[in-house]
């Protein structure tokens, strides 16, 4: 493992992430929109690992635990607010969330 | 030669937390104990005692303020020395940080109480996620280290969709919590990556924790920075700056206040603010002081497009809520244009405050206005919270004089009309502009307060000069106890602040 090689981590990592933020960008349904922003924080943990393994120093991979906390929190909170707007709703598509307008 | 074990053991117990570092983040400590205690109170008050669950938390917010204004009384010294291993350090000026903080919870608090109980919401809920929330923003200012930030960050963050979304049964709040929910996760990932990439292009195997912000700070003055740097330094920016609402990462602010309950859209315009003004001004002004060449242009032209951009969108809005979300727009507006000044010309001061303190008071003044505002205008019904039109104040001068005058004079510190603190905090801004001779950012600041001095005023008119026609619009208000107190004392408070900054 001496010389594992930074840069294809690198850009599977950055491919992950814009495929994330196209996902985010492009889709209706809510949910495949929060499954993307979901991709690009896995994104960012996984350039984390490579860059902590590669640079041999521990506080990256010391983050990647908050990191995982943190998505698990943003993911329980969003779920409830998205299963709320569904049962108000009945649908969980961006292009109805029309109530607030100018 | 020791094993590696007792190693990892020397390296802990080097590391380990002193008392003095607790004494340092006794506030937010406290702040986050009473949110524990508003949890515990819910489990086991019966339901005639419910009242105490606010009360204690205000009462508490009140001793944690005064704890925070008195360091030398109390046991929070202030401490120039890195905290908790490097993790946190009082970078800025730590009293009345807190006190923007604190201040703002307590009003939410007090705007919420009636709001809340209005539409059969649980108060002790609302008040356990929106001390969690006050307390992760506290730790956020005083981070020194990219783990602290993120996490006290994204605890905030959560908290925030809560509290927007908290009305479960209106469309209006939830759809408000989606949208700030995508539009909060999206930044909350670039600021991730930046992170990543600055950590990853600053390392190296022995040259420290490139996680810690003087590290960063260090390897980039030494010219150690790569493409790879920068392109993280602009995540970084651009996730906080979209924290902050500047242009062009403003899209979701009108929505989002709009649809939130009033007194979470008063805690998002000023806490929320507050805090990405404050974390933009710690990382531009800490790890990445080096690149103030690059970054000084940046944030001026954003400054710039935002002063604009705001005040140009209120001007075509007639829903109060959302001219009000645009027109915080334009005060982040200011506040970009301050941080531009502490980092193109960090020793540039205006009438002998640095523009480190000039944002803390500009901040100060926000958040008297804004509250003073929202309690006023939460006092108008309306069927339904994310509906408010201008023509809803026809006639309020007869129905209700005090919340016509809570209106006039938190509008008009907003605005900046003498001698209110907004006027004084504003003049603060143009003048550290003209020190550091920023004179297109000094521009549209101009432009911009004389635009917005025309839908600031399109609001007074229709409260004051435009009776209301039918039976319904001229019955007169009541407004509670609370709310009264509230608008006298921040209406005094307009007043007073702005002498008591300049003597």
């Amino acid at each position: 493992m001496e010389n594992t090689a930074l840069a294809p981590h690198l850009i599977l990592a950055g491919l992950l992430f814009a495929l994330g933020l196209a996902g985010v960008l492009v889709r209706r349904n809510l949910l495949v929109v929060y499954m993307c922003l979901e991709l690009m924080l896995a994104a960012a943990t996984l350039a984390l690992v490579a860059f902590s393994r590669f640079n041999r120093t521990m506080d990256g991979a010391v983050l990647v635990f908050f990191v995982i906390t943190v998505a698990a929190a943003e993911v329980a909170v969003g779920l409830a607010l998205i299963v709320a707007l569904y049962r108000r709703r009945g649908t969980v598509s961006s292009e109805r969330l029309d109530v607030l307008r100018p | 030669m020791t094993s590696p074990i007792a190693e990892i053991d020397l390296a802990f117990k080097a590391l380990a937390p002193r008392t003095s570092d607790w004494t340092a983040i006794l506030p937010e400590l406290g702040v986050a104990g009473l949110s524990l205690f508003a949890l515990l109170q819910a489990l086991v008050i019966p339901e005639r005692l419910r009242w105490l669950i606010p009360a204690t938390a205000r009462a508490g917010l009140l001793l944690v303020a005064v704890m925070a204004l008195t360091p030398e009384v109390a046991w929070t010294q202030a401490v120039d020395e890195p905290l908790f291993g490097g993790l946190l350090r009082h970078n800025l000026p730590m009293p009345w940080v807190r006190l923007v903080f604190l201040s703002s919870a307590f009003l939410t608090s007090l705007l919420a109480g009636r709001f809340l109980t209005a539409r059969g919401a649980g108060l002790a809920d609302y008040h356990h996620v929106l001390l969690v929330v006050t307390a992760a923003f506290m730790l956020l200012v005083q981070s020194d280290h990219f783990v602290p930030f993120f996490v006290s960050l994204e605890t905030a963050a959560v908290g925030l969709y809560v509290l927007v979304g908290y009305l479960r049964r209106s469309e209006a709040s939830l759809e408000a919590g989606v949208k700030f929910l995508v539009a909060g996760g999206l930044s909350s990932a670039f600021l991730l990556m930046g992170m990543v990439l600055v950590y990853g292009s600053l390392g190296a195997p022995g040259a420290g924790d490139s996680l810690a912000f003087p590290v960063i700070a260090k390897a980039l003055a030494a010219g150690k920075g790569t493409v790879l740097t920068l392109a993280g330094a602009a995540m970084i920016v651009g996730g906080a700056a979209f924290k902050l609402g500047a242009f062009p990462f403003h899209s979701w602010i009108p929505d989002v206040y709009q649809g939130a309950p009033t007194p979470t859209t008063a805690y998002l315009a000023t806490a929320s603010k507050a805090a990405g003004a404050l974390a933009l001004l710690l990382i531009a002004t800490g790890p990445f002081a080096s690149l103030a060449a690059k970054l000084a242009p940046a944030l001026a032209g954003l400054s710039l497009l935002t002063l604009l951009a705001g005040n140009l969108a209120a001007l075509a809005t007639s829903d109060i809520k959302r001219a009000l979300a645009l027109s915080g727009v334009s005060h982040a507006g200011f506040l970009l244009a301050a941080i531009t000044v502490a980092v193109a010309k960090p020793e540039a001061t205006a009438f002998g405050f640095t523009s480190e303190t000039v944002v803390v008071y500009y901040l100060l003044a926000y958040v008297v206005g804004s509250f003073l505002t929202l309690q006023s205008l939460a006092g108008v019904p309306s069927a339904e919270d994310h509906v408010r039109p201008l023509t809803s104040l026809r006639g309020l001068i007869r129905r209700s004089p005090s919340l016509t005058a809570g209106l006039c004079f938190g509008i008009g510190s907003l605005a900046g009309v003498p001698p209110s603190v907004g006027f004084v905090t504003k003049l603060l801004v143009l003048a550290l502009l003209v020190q550091a001779g920023l004179w297109w950012v000094l521009g549209a600041a101009l432009i911009g307060v004389a635009v917005s001095i025309h839908y600031y005023f399109g609001i007074l008119r229709e409260a004051v000069a435009r009776p209301g026609d039918d039976r319904e619009e001229t019955a007169p208000l009541e407004t509670g106890a609370v709310s009264r107190f509230v608008i006298t004392t921040l209406s005094l408070a307009t007043l007073a602040a702005g002498a008591l900054i300049l003597l």
